[in-house]
């Protein structure tokens, strides 16, 4: 019964914009033929067998391990207090939990059947979960492992269109949760609540819309010492393989517009939605991140494992390309802002998965990226479903 | 992953004789087949051909309703338990079959409305020119027609999880007769 309500509460909230101005999937007449689709993901387990992890290539004395295996479709991961590390997906709709017991890694479901509950974020002990149309807390989950959630979606306010609006969350150095909504379309002039990022406080009162014109953001973090927000965002579908690039934002206050749908990457225009001074006013990014990328999880690395160099740089998982003939992306790159954080270079770290960028040959795609206390980076692939483990030692 | 290795092969050939499995995979299939039709060629109006379908296809969607990801009654209990290796081995039996054309003359005025649609939509960019599908994208070139219906409304009414929001987006928008055009287009698609 209370399924058939909320059904019916959805339709009519889609009726809304039934016809949503200016509404493009933006293929031009040259691309009309093109048979560029979405890459296939994995549903099943991968055994660690079946893994290779000797193809991969880091910069020198960088080692990579695989940590954890049997978590299909695994993304963005966080982490408790006593060492527990928790896992979104999306089509699979599960939440994982990894336990390290020392010399192996164990795996449970905490929840499934949810709407891609890709966000999943830690704090006070409670585990959050973010699907499309959900919202749950698991408080003192890793003592209490049968702990009943809290179901918070009525605070949040979801909107109702599913297309981009599976989620990336976390909380910032203010103890607010941040929270993205997507574009619900590749290119479009998106209704007012989408395209935005928006932080709440950790019970969903106090909600505020921090940033606009953004497509999809998968991954932001904070700078450790400005504590400025940093964030990726993937570019549109169907321009061609040189772009526009997916970008690499900083939020310097609160109110900014990166540019969708009407300015990309670095002012390049789009195709199909346009208006005059497109780029007015618009905050370019950073840096850009590669044509059709996919860049996901960001972190700033503060560990003392790695040599110095790293020190509060940055990694940025590049899960890859589709929409674009030659592959682009399938690796974790390390980014090095500016002082001032105008400017960054852009260098690939960790690479291998991507075998031939022309047939589209490939066996991982990175994801997204956690600090363990001993300084080593632990990497998700979501589609082995794996948790890889790269360190450094001085040889 | 794409390139299967020798060792998986022996692994499964090795479970496709195991005892220990509690049915046989020609007994699941066998199962399979009471519904959805000898070689996965169904004649039960509701009941989706299996016949020629990618096998990633078909084992996602063979994951998704075990999972309970999709809700499908009549499929509960024939799902409940399946092995990953197992699913692996159904997707490959019936995308090794070969479909057949669909019973019943198409309806030019259909058909036509149809062939504009599917062009519009570009369906074809992920199905294929032929709608034969490959990867995780279903075949749907002499897919049951209501079939085909009940799919595309699952998708854009949020009913049916588990997919790609993708078709949500592609379907956006579109009308109710619209989406019973494109269905008696492709499932009757030579």
């Amino acid at each position: 019964m209370k399924r058939t309500l909320l059904a019916a509460a959805l339709l009519a909230a889609m009726t809304v914009y039934a016809q949503p101005p200016a509404w493009q999937q933006g293929r031009p007449p040259a691309m009309a033929d093109s048979k560029l689709a979405p890459l296939a993901g994995r549903n099943t387990e991968t055994p660690a067998s079946e893994i290779p992890i000797g193809k991969v290539k880091l910069p020198k004395g960088f080692t990579a391990e695989i940590w954890a295996t049997g978590m299909p479709g695994g993304r963005a991961m966080a982490r408790g207090d006593s060492g527990k590390i928790y896992m979104g997906t999306r089509g699979l709709g599960r939440v994982y939990e990894v336990t390290d017991e020392g010399s192996r890694r164990t795996s449970r479901v905490v929840v499934d059947k949810l709407t891609q509950p890709s966000g999943v974020a830690m704090h006070g002990g409670s585990l959050y979960v973010f699907a499309i149309d959900k919202v749950l807390r698991y408080d003192g989950i890793e003592k209490n492992p049968n702990v009943q959630p809290v179901d918070l979606t009525d605070r949040f306010n979801l909107p109702p269109q599913q297309h981009h609006n599976w989620k990336y969350i976390a909380f910032g150095p203010d103890g607010k949760l941040y929270v993205p909504f997507g574009a619900p379309c590749n290119i479009c002039e998106p209704p007012p609540e989408y395209a935005q990022i928006r932080r709440y406080n950790a019970d969903g009162s106090g909600m505020e819309v921090i940033a606009r014109g953004v497509r999809n953001t998968q991954g932001f973090t904070w700078h450790p010492r400005t504590k400025q927000l940093w964030f990726t965002d993937h570019g549109r579908d169907w321009m061609g393989d040189k772009g526009p690039e997916d970008e690499l934002n900083r939020i310097t206050k609160v109110g900014l517009n990166f540019g969708y749908p009407y300015c990309h990457a670095k002012g390049v225009l789009d195709a199909e939605i346009k208006k005059k001074d497109a780029c007015q006013g618009v905050t370019l990014p950073v840096t850009t991140m590669g044509p059709h990328a996919a860049a996901m999880g960001v972190i700033f690395y503060t560990g003392s494992m790695f040599p110095k160099e790293y020190q509060n740089t940055m990694f940025i998982a590049r899960k890859g390309s589709w929409n674009r003939a030659v592959k682009f992306g399938f690796d974790v790159a390390n980014v090095r802002p500016s002082k001032d954080g105008r400017k960054a270079t852009v260098k690939p770290f960790m690479t291998g998965f991507l075998e031939d960028p022309k047939t589209a040959k490939f066996w991982g795609r990175p994801a997204y990226l956690l600090q363990m206390p001993d300084g080593a980076l632990l990497v998700s692939d979501e589609q082995l479903g794996a948790i890889y483990r790269v360190s450094y030692a001085k040889k | 992953m794409r390139s299967s290795s020798k060792g998986r092969w022996a692994w499964l050939t090795a479970l496709f004789i195991a005892p220990a499995l509690a049915q046989s995979l020609p007994e699941r299939l066998q199962l399979c087949d009471a519904c959805h039709g000898p070689g996965g060629i169904s004649a039960i109006a509701g009941t989706p051909s299996l016949a020629g379908q990618p096998p990633i296809f078909l084992e996602n969607q063979l994951v998704l309703l075990r999972e309970g990801m999709r809700e499908v009654p009549q499929m509960a209990a024939s799902v409940q338990g399946l092995k990953d290796a197992e699913i692996r081995l159904i997707a490959r039996h019936y995308a090794a079959q070969r479909p057949t054309a669909p019973q019943g003359k198409p309806n030019p005025a259909l058909m036509k409305q149809g062939a504009v649609l599917a062009q519009k939509l570009h369906c074809a960019s992920c199905h294929g020119a032929d709608y034969h599908g490959r990867e995780q994208m279903p075949r749907l070139a002499a897919q049951r027609e209501e079939y085909l219906e009940h799919a595309m409304n699952g998708y854009r009414r949020y009913t049916r999880r588990g997919g790609d929001t993708m078709m949500a987006a592609a379907l956006y928008g579109v009308s109710d007769a619209d989406v019973k055009a494109l269905a008696h287009y492709l499932a009757h698609f030579r």
